[in-house]
């Protein structure tokens, strides 16, 4: 029992984890004209919490990509050097773009875990009605 | 005193089992993004039970037989074999996962419909049906 019970908890953690890398990968998009911008990146990792065999996910904390910063020219604008460049940001939008579809995909199926353990345990329920 | 029917014994070890796969099932999709994860799995509900039986006809016929307390001793989640890796080492694949949450679902449900009829059965037996 302890661990159908767990299976909500793991799958609401990994609900939780991709919201997290969600919120990152939006950030990034947001800051894609943002001279000197770093992307920002979260790893995930295994967190086994307590006695329990049943390992939730967790996001690591947020690093900058070390990637360097995109020249870019225009004379004109008020932060560009004495070659007529300044530092973009280093995001690539077809990145973040394929970043957000596989965090949308694992939420949904995490999504399915949830709703699946859910249904389960009120099934069993149903048993003590009459 | 349903405990000791052999029947609803095995129908709880069953349900008993999907919940536990359930969990691992969770954990692998939990974890499908998580460089270095290796996907898990329970040994199937007909195996387990077979090592724990033992031969038809000698089951559970003693107080020490209990079989829903050695099944759940022995759900002990074991990489899966085979599995392939993706580059940063997850063997994670979303679609068999999927396959084996339906199967768990199935069996969950096969399980209670044979302890609800095996109840419904013990009902008119006793003349509540």
């Amino acid at each position: 029992m302890s661990d159908f019970a767990n299976s909500l908890s793991v799958s609401a953690s990994g609900l939780k984890a991709q919201t997290q890398r969600l919120v990152h990968v939006s950030e990034n998009i947001a800051n894609a004209d943002t001279p000197g911008y770093r992307r920002k990146t979260v790893a995930f990792e295994t967190a086994f919490k307590g006695s329990s065999s049943t390992g939730t996910v967790e996001t690591g904390p947020v690093q900058l990509d070390r990637r360097e910063l995109s020249r870019i020219y225009d004379p004109g604008h008020p932060l560009a050097d004495a070659t007529g460049q300044y530092d973009g940001s280093n995001v690539d939008l077809m990145i973040e773009i394929a970043d957000a579809r596989e965090a949308q995909r694992s939420y949904e199926a995490n999504l399915k875990m949830f709703e699946q353990a859910r249904q389960m345990s009120s099934r069993l329920m149903e048993l003590l009605r009459r | 005193m349903f405990e000791k029917l052999e029947i609803f014994r095995m129908s709880h070890a069953m349900a008993t089992h999907a919940g536990a796969r359930q969990a691992v099932v969770a954990q692998n999709m939990a974890n499908a993004d998580t460089p270095g994860y290796a996907a898990r799995d329970l040994a199937p509900f007909k195996t387990l039970y077979e090592a724990q039986a033992g031969t038809p006809g000698s089951r559970a016929t003693r107080e020490g037989h209990m079989l829903g307390q050695g099944a759940q001793a022995g759900f002990s989640p074991s990489e899966r074999e085979g599995a392939q890796r993706d580059p940063n080492g997850n063997s994670v694949a979303l679609e068999t996962e999927m396959l084996n949450a339906v199967e768990v679902k199935r069996q969950h449900d096969r399980a209670i419909a044979i302890y609800r009829s095996s109840l419904t059965q013990l009902r008119t037996a006793l003349g509540r049906g």
